[in-house]
């Protein structure tokens, strides 16, 4: 549906992207993750026709962005990170502007009724966007990206701002669209992207660094387990028991506390230490007040994965090539073990 | 082109500024009109356009400076540019939302027609030519300023940019007049003079020539506008 060959975008000597080539298929949910700054609003601003790349190209079903510009941009709909909305205007009158903008031949009333259906506006459509809220704006930029039904979704973080019910909700209107549009959405929040998305490209220096499911990519980055745990007991004893366990590489102590201080706890590369410290902590008679996986932030990703290059500048690996690092790429939380 | 055109005109009107801005310049219009015609029992419409000019240089950069800033500003030239709408199909819709403007208050000033049908001679022919000329004339200051408002995200910019221009354009023509006849500085700037064309068409002579110019001088600038929203994606 989309092929993306060397695409390049140069601000003088600053490569934001360079060399980016992928393609998606149709019906395929992808997601771009990456820090802020790594390149993704610049390569979805390529891949709609709003920047121009330096070089490389973009097809969109069969229609170069660049020489076949109308018929491309029929096919994305695109919620930029911040949605392009006309604050004077009320939600009607600003998707029915959209809907004529877009030269789109759908019965009028029954597509725009069906979009704000899907987008959860039928309460707001007579009010000034001006007064609506964060999530509703979203919304109502996510509706002006669905008008003339387009093949293909380009969704710029669309869960930035957003409180944690507006992001759920705004993730299944996502994943219902995944089933008939072909959609692309950037992302800084893993489980985000891990929730959605059938494929992530990690990006990094305007760079692929990493192309799979979140399956395979957090099987690649399969890493050292960390725990966090508070401990009863004298800091000084607890952390000898600890550091006495087989299979633990550290620990400390991250909040002293006197009796009740939190700890963390390194394993080795490959071991599963929980059941090991469980059974030494309790023959110490040490109380266990609460044992947790570390999630691994964002950050630690990308050293991970930045650092797995040999190359800056190589190509990124295919996932079944890359020995398999020992590194837990999504910090999944397992509740609390005992 | 027509979507951006309407969305742009009723994007004018349901703010105050609209109606301030017919307000203003019918106030400032009437005034003249009641001291050149009224009071002077005269039916020489042409006075009062010839001035009509000098207002809209005054009212020009507050109608343009939006076009293009307010869309920067609020990111909604995204939109625009990712519709599957050319260039120049964006900037003719700015270019006509802002003469749909200038048609409404020119439209306003009718009822002096009416006026003078009833109780003068009125000299169809040189009214008609009055509202063409003013029409082609602040054409060329809306594309213009239009043009300067592509150039930056900030409507004030936009807004000072045009007013130094338009007033630069009016001081050349006076220039112009103070300059030897024969120099070749003045002649060249007599010649470009957007007032100095104006006026003529005012006294009553009509020319393809200076309808040409005019003409010409907004297609360029609305070229330009059009170049610069492609330089945006480079």
């Amino acid at each position: 549906m989309i092929q993306v060959k060397g695409l390049t975008r140069r601000y003088g000597d600053i490569a934001a992207v360079s060399d980016l080539s992928f393609s998606v298929a149709e019906g395929e949910i992808i997601g771009f993750l990456g820090p802020n700054g790594a390149g993704k609003t610049t390569t979805m601003n390529m891949i709609t026709g709003c920047l121009r790349a330096t070089a490389g190209t973009v097809t969109v079903d069969g229609a170069d962005i660049e020489t076949d510009a109308d018929r491309a941009r029929k096919i994305i709909g695109y919620l930029p990170e911040n949605p392009p909305l006309y604050p004077d205007m009320t939600v009607d009158e600003y998707l029915e502007f959209v809907y004529k903008l877009k030269k789109c031949t759908l019965p009028q009333e029954e597509h725009l009724d069906s979009i704000c259906d899907m987008a959860g506006l039928p309460d707001v459509r007579g009010r000034l966007i001006r007064n609506l809220s964060k999530g509703y704006r979203q919304r109502v930029g996510l509706a002006q990206a669905l008008i003339g039904d387009p093949k293909v979704l380009i969704l710029d973080e669309p869960t930035v701002g957003l409180d944690p019910r507006q992001i759920i909700e705004i993730r299944e209107v996502i994943r219902r669209l995944g089933q008939k549009h072909t959609v692309i959405l950037s992302s800084h929040i893993l489980p985000e992207v891990q929730e959605v998305c059938d494929r992530i490209l990690v990006i990094d220096h305007g760079k692929i660094v990493a192309d799979g499911t979140p399956a395979e990519l957090s099987e690649r980055v399969e890493g050292a387990e960390q725990l966090s745990m508070t401990i009863e007991g004298e800091p000084a004893a607890v952390l000898g028991v600890l550091r006495a366990i087989p299979g633990v590489s550290e620990a400390v102590a991250t909040v002293e506390d006197g009796m009740k201080s939190i700890y963390r706890i390194t394993a080795e590369p490959g071991a599963d230490i929980r059941r090991a410290v469980f059974d030494a902590l309790s023959q110490h008679r040490l109380a266990i007040l609460s044992m947790q996986q570390v999630e691994l932030s964002l950050e630690d990703i990308f050293l991970e994965l930045t650092g797995a290059e040999p190359e800056p500048e190589a190509a990124p690996v295919p996932v079944d090539e890359v020995p398999k690092k020992k590194r837990r790429l999504f910090g999944r939380k397992r509740g609390e073990d005992k | 082109m027509n979507a951006i055109r309407k969305r742009d005109m009723q994007g004018f009107f349901r703010s105050p500024l609209g109606y301030v801005y017919i307000g203003a310049f019918l106030t400032i219009m009437n005034l003249y009109f009641f001291a050149i015609c009224v009071l002077s029992s005269s039916s020489d419409m042409g006075s009062v356009f010839s001035n009509m000019l000098i207002v809209f240089l005054f009212l020009m950069p507050i109608l343009t400076m939006r076009l293009f800033s307010e869309e920067y500003k609020q990111g909604t030239d995204r939109l625009l540019l990712t519709a599957p709408v050319s260039v120049w199909e964006i900037v003719g819709g700015k270019f006509l939302a802002a003469v749909g403007v200038l048609l409404v208050a020119l439209a306003c000033t009718l009822p002096w027609v009416v006026i003078i049908a009833i109780f003068g001679e009125p000299a169809w022919a040189g009214i008609i030519g009055c509202y063409v000329a003013v029409l082609c004339a602040s054409a060329v200051f809306a594309a213009m300023g239009m043009f300067l408002s592509s150039l930056t995200e900030s409507q004030l910019i936009a807004a000072v940019l045009s007013f130094a221009l338009f007033l630069g354009l009016y001081i050349a023509d006076m220039l112009s007049y103070s300059l030897d006849s024969g120099s070749l500085l003045g002649t060249l700037l007599s010649w470009l003079s957007i007032f100095t064309r104006y006026d003529s068409f005012m006294s009553g002579q009509f020319s393809f020539g200076n309808l040409i110019y005019f003409l010409s001088l907004t297609g360029l600038f609305l070229y330009l506008t059009a170049r610069v929203l492609e330089r945006r994606r480079l």
